[in-house]
């Protein structure tokens, strides 16, 4: 894939503040990035290496709920976010090791993850550290050093700037011997062991990669909302999230992600919007336009690789 | 933040308007109403919704707010969709709409997010049920609490609990704890484990289920074999029926049901649809004074639509009613101004068994809840003495 609709996808969403100051929009693009992010950090995993995963909130709670723990102990909200980042990648790492060393693929490995994330959310529910039910909460104080920003503007391109990393990453991997080596993986796994691949730590790398991406939106998350439970950290809804997006999207595309994320979030926002005041109606609009996306669509978006 | 928003465009035209129309009626304030009308708490949103829309509708009727020349009150209304951040883009909205505080979130991540999001405009916010105590020691100026937390409500429901059961002549010695693990369910259960062995209570045994959960079968045989004197249930509404449901099929008859909070105990909706079910249970939760006539005929009103005349209707009428208060003695929906109005507040207009208001640190230090117990198809007051309608029964007949 050429770089180009990559940089022009990155240009046409740095250029919303500049067309709206409205806090709504602002805050809407907000939420779909932090989707957005975590989707990419799936489709690494799910889309270029083939590995799906139901589990993603495993990560993107453990980013959240690091970062969070961190900043009630003193520690700088930068510096908690780079340890959110790297917990989320430990626990991918972790799964990974155990997963994939037993041999789990397809369906078995989706469930395994789903099953981690549950394990974590329950933990997360009952440990006292963690806050428990009552969950965890940032301290509001507005200054770039605890990455909270006064404009919403600023968060926005954070989020973007993380949105863009994540999208030269896969790019890169994609052109990469690495991403070469997922590919031929995720295609027949025992013809690219018989290659001289070392499956085990090509999933395993890419399982770390992938969490370290989805812990960074968990990350941005409870920067943004300063609040987090373990519903709102390892729920399914975050996991479902993350892997709707890139098959609305296109799986394993470098862009599939952020075009799904954008549109899927913006598709719920709109159907709010017309659905008026009986509530649940959008909900119900939203799900007849996903099975007609799926069914008219179904490569995605912007159409499954070649 | 420099395009001028729509509250500016509004007072701009207003102001453009205001020579050509001398005698015009003054400007409507915006009041944002947050309640979760999508999702697990729907049931919890409409009733708050109505609630505040009594109350805004009593203001209107009434003739406005006096301090502000009569103008009207006039509902922004957002569905926090039962999630926090549902709630914080709906405080964006409500923002954009010029609104001059938010009154509402229910449940306490959607105040906690709401409440937040909020602060960042110096937006004034009332708190209607969340009863999460860090909602109101974050140090937030704009943050109001008009209901008690759960540390006020747990300490009320013990020693009422102990009164209860000495003026019995103590018949009751053990209890069982059922609770939901979330936030509520969990936090009360902590703080009654270490309360209840220091009143003399004996704790055979605690239980914790998920929301939703969809059988009682097991937490019922268990509570049949240790046999105790009390079940102390925390759960939502859904929870706490199918739970009253399979006691009776199993027959198990403890001398008393007391819940703290309960989703169900108090709430007319279950009394309606299981008498028998109802009939006795004992509760202590948020719930307004039935000896104030205002009382009586918010509940006439509500009746009057089919709805169920549950304390978020009571907490959200009076929320309002406090903020329309507050605005009428700022002369002005300026919100630091708002804001100082509501921290002085003395307002005792409600229909809760509060007294007058009185904010420390953003929570009303009068606030405190009450013991209702389900006799004869209804649900009476029976603790505080002062505000009671009944006496208790206990234990069970």
């Amino acid at each position: 894939m050429r770089g180009w609709p990559i940089l022009a996808v990155l240009a046409a969403l740095a250029a919303v503040p500049a067309v709206t100051s409205d806090n709504i929009a602002l805050n809407f693009m907000v939420g779909a990035l932090i989707v957005a992010l975590a989707a990419q950090g799936w489709n690494l995993l799910g889309g270029f290496g083939g590995q799906l995963s139901f589990g993603h909130a495993a990560f993107y709670g453990t980013g959240a709920y690091v970062t969070a723990l961190l900043q009630q102990h003193g520690v700088n909200a930068w510096a908690g976010a780079a340890l959110g980042v790297a917990a989320g990648a430990l626990v991918g790492a972790v799964i990974g090791f155990l997963s994939f060393r037993a041999g789990l693929r397809g369906s078995y490995f989706a469930l395994v993850t789903l099953a981690f994330a549950e394990v974590l959310r329950i933990l997360a529910n009952a440990a006292p550290f963690t806050g428990g039910a009552a969950g965890l909460l940032v301290r509001l104080d507005v200054r770039a050093a605890n990455f909270q920003f006064a404009s919403r503007v600023t968060f926005f391109y954070v989020a973007l700037g993380c949105v863009a990393a994540a999208l030269l990453l896969t790019w890169s991997i994609g052109r990469s011997r690495f991403g070469a080596q997922l590919a031929a993986v995720r295609e027949n796994e025992e013809a690219a062991r018989a290659l001289g691949i070392d499956a085990f730590a090509t999933k395993l790398r890419a399982i770390t990669l992938s969490a370290a991406i989805t812990a960074a939106a968990g990350v941005l998350y409870v920067q943004y909302y300063l609040y987090i439970d373990a519903g709102l950290a390892y729920g399914t809804g975050v996991s479902v999230a993350a892997l709707l997006a890139p098959v609305i999207g296109g799986v394993g595309t470098v862009l599939g992600p952020v075009v799904g994320a954008v549109a899927l979030e913006g598709l719920g926002h709109l159907t709010r919007l017309v659905a008026g005041p009986v509530p649940g109606v959008d909900q119900v609009l939203f799900g007849l336009m996903l099975v007609a996306a799926i069914a008219f669509v179904p490569g995605g978006l912007v159409g499954r690789r070649a | 933040m420099s395009q001028p928003t729509r509250r500016a465009v509004l007072t701009a035209a207003a102001v453009l308007a205001a020579p050509t129309i001398p005698r015009a009626q003054p400007a409507s304030v915006k009041l944002g109403i947050l309640q979760p009308v999508t999702g697990a708490l729907a049931q919890d949103g409409d009733l708050g919704r109505l609630g505040a829309q009594l109350a805004i509708e009593e203001v209107n009727a009434g003739g406005g707010i006096p301090g502000l020349g009569g103008a009207k009150l006039e509902m922004v209304f957002g569905d926090a969709r039962s999630t926090p951040d549902a709630g914080t883009q709906e405080v964006e909205r409500m923002q954009s709409e010029g609104v001059c505080a938010i009154v509402g979130g229910f449940a306490s991540p959607i105040c906690l997010a709401a409440s937040q999001a909020a602060a960042r405009y110096g937006l004034p916010y009332v708190v209607d049920v969340g009863v999460s105590d860090s909602i109101v020691t974050r140090g937030l100026a704009n943050t109001f609490r008009f209901a008690p937390g759960f540390g006020k409500v747990a300490s009320v429901a013990l020693d009422n609990l102990a009164t209860l059961n000495d003026a019995a002549g103590k018949p009751a010695k053990t209890v069982v704890l059922v609770h939901e693990d979330g936030l509520f369910g969990s936090g009360l259960a902590k703080l009654m484990q270490a309360e209840l062995p220091k009143r003399g209570f004996e704790i055979l045994d605690t239980v914790a289920h998920p929301t939703p959960a969809r059988d009682m079968g097991n937490i019922a045989l268990r509570i049949r074999s240790l046999a105790p004197d009390l079940i102390l249930p925390s759960d939502y509404y859904a929870e706490f029926v199918l739970l009253a449901r399979t006691l009776q099929q199993q027959r198990i008859r403890p001398k008393g049901i007391y819940g703290v909070l309960n989703g169900a105990a108090s709430n007319y909706r279950f009394v309606k649809e299981f008498p028998t079910l109802a009939e006795g249970l004992l509760d202590c939760n948020h719930w307004a004074d039935p000896r104030n006539p205002k009382t009586q005929a918010l509940r006439q009103a509500v009746e009057a639509r089919g709805k169920s005349f549950a304390y978020n209707v009571m907490l959200n009428y009076s929320c309002v009613l406090l903020v329309a208060d507050a605005l009428s003695r700022a002369g002005s929906a300026d919100r630091a101004r708002l804001t100082e109005a509501l921290a002085g507040s003395s307002f005792s207009g409600h229909i809760m068994p509060y007294g007058p208001t009185r904010f420390v640190g953003g929570q009303n230090e009068g606030a405190s809840p009450v013991n209702t117990q389900v006799q004869g198809g209804d649900i009476k007051v029976i603790f505080p003495a002062a505000f009671a309608d009944a006496k208790p029964v206990f234990p069970a007949a």
